[in-house]
């Protein structure tokens, strides 16, 4: 097992030349300075340590430096490490993709097309991803001299070029608004007969700019309220991982009290996440049951989410230095009320769950893929942990009150979607027992709210990891000048998982398309921010509205 | 007025299309709670319907975003008439804290015509059914009156700051 020295010594030993500067401003972090050229090969040698693709971040240095930067993460789980590549390109020179060799990369570099407008060798599907249809394709968003309010005008008659059909196939399109799927996104299925041979997405259809409004218009202290909006099922996720990040940045201790208070607001909201996961799941393949009453049982949760914080979801609890209210021992009391009352209550649903043979018949066997393409393709959380690879942020990279803590994290090798629904109800009832330890060992040392007086020094990077009730949230702050970050990047547990999905959904029936896209937990608002895996190439034959009408009337006589 | 329209119009179950239009799902998770055992719109003949050529009532959450315009655009074009259309949260209600950012083009007004707002981030389930209800003539309107008056210019700062010190004794007397 590599320790940190061994990491920094082997990095340095074979790329001597090519490593300008290695920080390590916290005992488990690395931030390592590298020239552009030798971007792929170090990667690859991260990924050969056993290291874990997390996000790409990119920022804009024009300005100051005549540079685009670019920063690759990665968590090497088993030494308790993140580490973050760092380099930087001119505007007009492409830089190498490492997306051949670590497929999850596809996306966020992208996003930096869209945004940044950076350019890539050899990436292998150089496409649209973030920004609309009708943007104008040399208007890049994330760059410092375009405005954060910036409206170009609507364009007409312009869509997104979907992949093309592999021959024999035939195009179902599912979304934007789909019977299914409660946010809007549009996945363009390629079936043969009833098995689906490959999938193309079109989402980022909730992008909304938050990264933008924050670096431009917001303080450090404004934005855990802005990163609770994110996402409203896992807010205070996002409000953690920012907060830690820049806490981080700032070399800024918080009161144990208050780490502990944040523990229990996440595994509330891991509960409650994972019962709504549950009544979804029910709905999705057509068992409405275990929906009512799964959301029954959840239903209190939100009522002392409202006790404890002032409202039911977006509690607005967590900020930097802290949290904002103490839990008094009245309220200490209440917890335990509900949460007793939760674990009888779901030992109910899970007996009835685990023993109904049609919800076996639905789920097992399906959405396979194996453990290792899970883990050449990065996906995070119980989609991972349903396939047998043992990762967990909470245990491999602690943060809060995790150290602590004595948990069990749940794994299957049976690689289906009925392992994902073993996970997530087994993790349900590990959550409240780390509720219940964290009321136990609570300490009362000092105050929940820390106090930070001095300015910020901008350059410092904070890079910080949760695990959401979906899988792993990272997100990575560069601190700026005037009281606001100059550059926040956020990746949720669905942004590596969807792009997972295409490869759930090869060879699969169409009619489990819900529930294996639904056995991510799809969360698109955090993501958004499938692609496609071609079976046999072909031409499509283009078909106007006409012409299908003539069709369908020949084939009816 | 239109709550007397809708008594005449609605008369049987109303059924409801949930449209996302860039929500970050808090509302969503809100407007499905409405339908679980302990609120139950059910009881009202109040169904979720997955096609909007189904639907008497639309339910727009989150602002709308740049890509989703047109289709929110055509969702409401697909409804039957009579129809309704309620805001639900504070992005559909006035575009929320993104309401000028370069994706977001703003509240759910910009896309469609918008009968009712219910604000909130997220609203409460009862505040969903209180509307609902209160769109269909089911319940009174139950909000305090609201006095338009006309300030005086100029203010006299003298006597409020006066009226304010007297409040404060008031507090001083009772310390004692």
């Amino acid at each position: 097992m590599p320790n940190i020295d061994e990491v920094k010594k082997r990095l340095t030993d074979k790329f001597k030349g090519d490593i300008t500067n290695i920080d390590q401003p916290v005992n488990n972090r690395l931030f390592v300075d590298i020239k552009k050229d030798k971007v792929k090969e170090i990667s690859n040698e991260v990924i050969a340590m056993g290291g874990r693709y997390l996000v790409s971040v990119g920022y804009d240095r024009l300005a100051e430096e005549g540079v685009l930067g670019l920063i690759h993460t990665f968590s090497l789980d088993k030494d308790s490490i993140m580490m973050a590549l760092r380099t930087s390109t001119p505007e007009n020179e492409p830089i190498e993709s490492i997306t051949p060799d670590i497929p999850n990369a596809g996306w966020s570099e992208r996003e930096y097309m869209d945004l940044l407008g950076m350019k890539f060798k050899n990436h292998p599907k150089p496409k649209r991803l973030i920004v609309a249809d009708d943007w104008p394709a040399d208007v890049y968003p994330l760059r410092k001299d375009v405005p954060w309010n910036l409206m170009p005008p609507p364009a007409e008659n312009v869509a997104y070029e979907l992949d093309k059909c592999p021959e024999g196939c035939t195009v179902v399109p599912v979304g934007p608004y789909h019977p299914t799927l409660h946010e809007p996104a549009h996945f363009s299925v390629f079936v043969d007969g009833e098995t689906i041979k490959g999938a193309d997405y079109r989402g980022f259809m909730t992008h909304r700019g938050i990264e933008k409004l924050c670096q431009t218009q917001l303080t450090y202290n404004e934005i855990p309220f802005v990163a609770e909006r994110i996402c409203g099922i896992c807010g205070s996720v996002h409000a953690t991982s920012y907060s830690q990040a820049v806490e981080q940045a700032a070399g800024l201790k918080i009161s144990r009290r208050a780490e502990y208070i944040r523990t229990i607001m996440l595994e509330i909201e891991r509960v409650h996440s994972h019962l709504l996961w549950l009544g979804i799941a029910g709905h999705l393949i057509g068992f409405d049951t275990v929906f009512m009453q799964s959301w029954r049982v959840r239903e209190p949760i939100m009522w002392l989410g409202e006790r404890l914080t002032g409202n039911r979801k977006t509690y607005g609890m967590i900020v930097v230095g802290g949290v904002r209210r103490d839990i008094t021992p009245e309220l200490k009391e209440d917890i335990l009320n509900v949460i007793n009352k939760i674990e009888e209550e779901l030992l109910v649903v899970k007996n009835a769950v685990i023993g109904d043979t049609a919800i076996h018949k639905r789920t097992k066997g399906v959405g396979r893929i194996t453990k290792e393409e899970t883990i050449k393709w990065s996906l995070v959380g119980p989609v991972a942990r349903a396939r047998g690879v043992d990762i967990d942020a909470r245990r491999d990279n602690p943060y809060a009150a995790y150290d602590e803590m004595k948990f069990d994290v749940p794994v299957f090798d049976d690689c289906d979607v009925w392992a994902t629904v073993l996970v997530r109800i087994i993790e349900t009832f590990e959550a409240i027992k780390i509720i219940r330890q964290c009321l136990d060992k609570m300490p009362n040392d000092g105050p929940v709210l820390t106090e930070y007086l001095d300015p910020l020094a901008p350059g410092k990077h904070g890079l910080t990891c949760v695990e959401a009730p979906r899988g792993e949230v990272v997100h990575y702050l560069i601190t700026g000048k005037e009281n606001s970050p100059e550059r926040w990047r956020v990746r949720a547990p669905t942004y590596p998982n969807l792009q997972g999905v295409p490869l759930m959904l090869l060879n699969d029936q169409f009619a489990d398309l819900p529930i294996i896209i639904g056995s991510i937990d799809p969360c698109f608002s955090c993501t958004d921010r499938v692609d496609v895996i071609n079976i046999k190439s072909g031409e499509v034959q283009k078909m106007n509205r006409h012409e299908l009408e003539e069709m369908s009337r020949k084939y009816k006589k | 007025m239109l709550s007397n329209i809708s008594k005449k119009v609605f008369t049987k179950s109303l059924w409801v299309y949930h449209c996302n239009s860039g929500a970050c799902n808090g509302c969503d998770i809100e407007i499905l709670n409405v339908l679980t055992p302990y609120y139950d719109v059910e009881r009202f003949g109040i169904k979720l319907v997955a096609s909007p050529r189904h639907a008497d009532v639309m339910l727009i959450s989150g602002g709308v975003t740049r890509p989703t315009l047109p289709i929110v655009k055509k969702a409401y074009d697909a409804m039957p008439n009579p129809k309704l259309v309620f805001g639900i949260g504070s992005c559909a209600t006035g575009g929320g804290c993104w309401f000028d950012c370069y994706n977001v083009t703003g509240g759910a007004e910009k896309a469609v015509p918008v009968n009712y707002f219910v604000p909130g981030c997220p609203p409460r389930p009862e505040a969903i059914i209180y509307a609902v209800a209160l769109a269909l003539g089911l319940v009174d309107k139950n909000v305090a009156p609201v006095d338009v008056k006309q300030m005086e210019l100029p203010i006299d700062m003298y006597e409020r700051n006066k009226a304010w010190e007297e409040r404060n004794a008031i507090y001083e007397l009772l310390k004692d």
